[in-house]
């Protein structure tokens, strides 16, 4: 048998402009490229189905009758329509490409926002399912979440088609996502069709079909897009615990490592009543080892009472002196809420950075007195000093856990916010999207 | 990719600066540091003037 | 092989049956639709011209089937309102018989088999139907009521006079295949799956050019 010619060219009834079949695209109907009429092309007349009633042309971004090559295959662009639906009272349009290539068949692009998917026929039947609580179907060993349920009307075609369309074709279109996949039923009253389509990036559907122009950029979070965190997410949290285990064992090297010697360990008596001078000084006591820090630790006996000390290490060699104050308050009682606390009886100091040396210790004790009014005259304590050469000082530990907190918890957060921009578009936005999405891809 | 490393890097350099403070035994507390003092403050420590910043009430030595 | 020969009772050309199981045929050149009775043929009708073929798919085409090769003998072109498909009959090499169904380059190989339990009728049948069949739940997946368009080459049956004709298809989680024929009573099962072109390894195919 001959093969017929690859294109018929026949005469547009309605405006008379040519109008181009591809007799191996299996053409049903046809649109007249100028006057935009639907027409039948199962016979050479072309009879009119449905003239063009909107106001004004849309241009598809790939042009009727290009052809791309999608997975080392040829695909032709034959059919372009615009659909719509409506929520919440604001329409939706998206576009949509049939790709035909005689062997391999039919195939859609759909294109939204500058978000692209390259959308095939399912043949197997999804199960249903649900997912927390939520309606979510199952097919080919992966779940998707229910993402939106729709009225969807052609609003405008172009092209050729392989079966009937006309504007205003309704079906109800329920979409399921797994990002970066996508699966769609469009139902009527006598048939349910299944689709599954995968995200695509624009710019490789323009190099499919070499288009010289540059995509439309993408606004917002579409459905199945995927999520350029997921990966990141994950890897973020992994270095923490590993930053973190190695944190741990930073703080248990200095735990046992640290000397911990007891270079000064006296009490004392301190009362207002003594007269005389109140400041005193330690014998000398040896810092030994590298530079390092050295803690004070005042244990008091004060009750209902605060008492100020003046601290000064000294370097008996070098006069170098290391000046503090130091605050000691401790009260408690009870009252119509029950019993309360305030302060302590104890005080506890670091001080950084002492070079090696002999050393001793300035104590000016204080505790409130007659010119300051109120209470008797007498205010006493009993008092023990303790220093400890080379301590480990835990404040910088739990800094350093902060720290690494932050960046996998801004990772986190990002995704998150990413995941709720996606389900605000879908019939659940103002809820809790929760859970994960699923990706199989790695950044 | 990227932000793996930098992280890595951050929590390293962040680990490393601990590693430092921890050896070198510095600490938040606040000191300040008298150069000179003299050593006749021994016998005398009435004598010493205090330099510590707060000073929240007249405290005076002899 | 040694093929059944007969002569057209119209136009005297030679038939000969590439299948001997054949009930039916069409002569090429007259395009008479002829019926078998014993060994000699008897003319029931004539096939309007069909619409030009774009399907990639032709009579003597070849194929696999699960490590079966099978040759296409026969035809029948359906039509409904939203658009048409083939049935593509397929002679297996070993004398079987089954079908290559060609919907907008959708391909489904089914045979005909017993239904393992009764079918609704024709007025029962809706979308969304389901049915439990050897462990497998099928679907209801589209209601066509369509029209003969025509026929070509060798058939099991007889079909060449059936203007309506409601079929069920079916469609499982493992994309399994399956079609109610309502133009008998009681109705045909047809059980099979869905195949992708390139596994069927077809041979002898309609050149486009171009392509």
């Amino acid at each position: 048998m001959a093969t017929p010619p690859q294109v018929k060219a026949l005469a547009c009834p309605n405006c008379g402009a040519g109008v181009q079949v591809r007799t191996y695209a299996r053409t049903l109907n046809v649109v007249c490229v100028n006057c935009l009429t639907v027409l039948d092309a199962s016979t050479p007349e072309l009879q009119i189905l449905q003239k063009f009633e909107g106001a004004t042309r849309i241009r598809p971004l790939v042009p009727l009758g290009k052809r791309g090559k999608l997975e080392s295959e040829a695909w032709e662009n034959i059919g372009f329509q615009v659909r719509e639906i409506v929520v919440d009272g604001v329409p939706y349009q998206w576009h949509e490409y049939l790709l035909f290539n005689p062997y391999k068949g039919y195939r859609y692009l759909t294109e939204y926002d500058g978000h692209w998917n390259d959308v095939k026929t399912l043949k197997s039947i999804p199960s249903p399912c649900t997912v927390s609580g939520k309606p979510a179907v199952q097919v080919l060993g992966r779940t998707y979440r229910h993402f939106q349920s729709a009225e969807a009307t052609t609003v405008y075609v172009m092209g050729e088609f392989p079966w009937q369309v006309r504007v205003g074709d309704q079906v109800r279109v329920a979409d399921y996502v797994a990002p970066p996949f996508m699966v769609s039923s469009e139902t009527t009253a006598d048939e349910v069709t299944w689709s599954i389509g995968e995200y695509t990036d624009g710019r490789r559907i323009f190099q499919a079909f070499e288009l010289k122009e540059a995509p439309p950029a993408p606004r917002g979070v579409y459905a199945n897009q995927p999520s350029p965190y997921a990966g990141r997410t994950k890897r973020a949290w992994t270095t923490w615990l590993f930053l973190n285990i190695l944190l741990f064992a930073l703080m248990f090297f200095f735990s046992i490592f640290t000397g911990n010697q007891v270079v000064l360990d006296k009490s004392y008596y301190f009362t207002t009543a003594s007269k005389g001078e109140a400041s005193f000084v330690t014998d000398v006591f040896e810092l030994k080892g590298r530079i390092s820090n050295v803690e004070l630790t005042t244990s008091t006996d004060l009750d209902n009472d605060w008492a100020y000390f003046g601290f000064a290490l000294v370097n008996e060699a070098t006069g170098q002196g290391y000046d503090f104050g130091r605050e000691v308050s401790c009260y408690y009682g009870r009252d119509s809420d029950g019993s309360w606390s305030e302060g302590g009886r104890n005080d506890s100091v670091v001080i950084p950075s002492v070079p090696p040396g002999r050393y001793y210790l300035r104590v000016e004790p204080e505790m409130q007195s007659d010119a300051s009014g109120g209470g008797s005259a007498d205010h006493r304590m009993n008092y023990r000093l303790q220093l400890r050469r080379d301590v480990p000082y835990n404040a910088f530990f739990w800094f350093a856990a902060l720290l690494l907190l932050v960046p996998p918890v801004f990772t986190s957060l990002r995704r998150a916010g990413f995941e709720t921009r996606r389900w605000n578009e879908s019939d659940y936005a103002g809820g809790s999207s929760g859970g994960s999405d699923s990706s199989s891809s790695d950044d | 990719m990227i932000f793996g490393k930098l992280f890595l890097t951050y929590g390293l350099a962040i680990l490393a600066l601990v590693g430092i403070a921890e050896y070198r035994g510095w600490s938040l507390n606040t000191v300040n540091e008298v150069k000179g003092v003299p050593k006749t403050i021994r016998n005398n420590p009435g004598a010493y003037r205090s330099h510590f910043m707060f000073l929240p009430r007249y405290i005076g030595g002899k | 092989m040694s093929h059944v020969k007969a002569f057209c009772p119209n136009c005297g050309a030679p038939v000969e049956f590439l299948w001997s199981s054949a009930v039916q045929t069409t002569c090429e050149f007259c395009k008479s639709i002829l019926v078998r009775r014993d060994v000699s043929l008897e003319r029931v009708g004539q096939v309007a011209d069909l619409p030009p073929d774009v399907s990639p798919i032709q009579i003597l085409t070849e194929g696999l089937y699960r490590g079966k090769s099978f040759q296409v003998v026969g035809r029948i072109l359906y039509e409904y309102e939203l658009g048409g498909w083939n049935e593509w009959h397929c002679v297996y090499n070993d004398g079987t018989s089954g079908w290559l169904s060609d919907a907008q380059a959708e391909y489904a190989v089914s045979f005909l088999v017993q239904p393992p339990a009764p079918l609704p009728p024709a007025d029962r049948i809706a979308r969304g139907g389901t049915f439990h069949w050897n462990g497998t739940l099928y679907q209801v997946t589209t209601i066509t009521r369509a029209r003969y368009v025509g026929v070509q080459g060798e058939l099991p049956f007889e079909y060449w006079d059936k203007s309506a004709a409601l079929f069920a298809d079916l469609g499982t989680p493992d994309a399994r295949f399956g079609a109610i024929d309502y133009t008998e009573n009681p109705p045909l099962l047809f059980l099979g799956e869905s195949v992708g072109f390139d596994s069927l390894k077809l041979k002898n195919l309609r050149e486009f050019e171009g392509w």
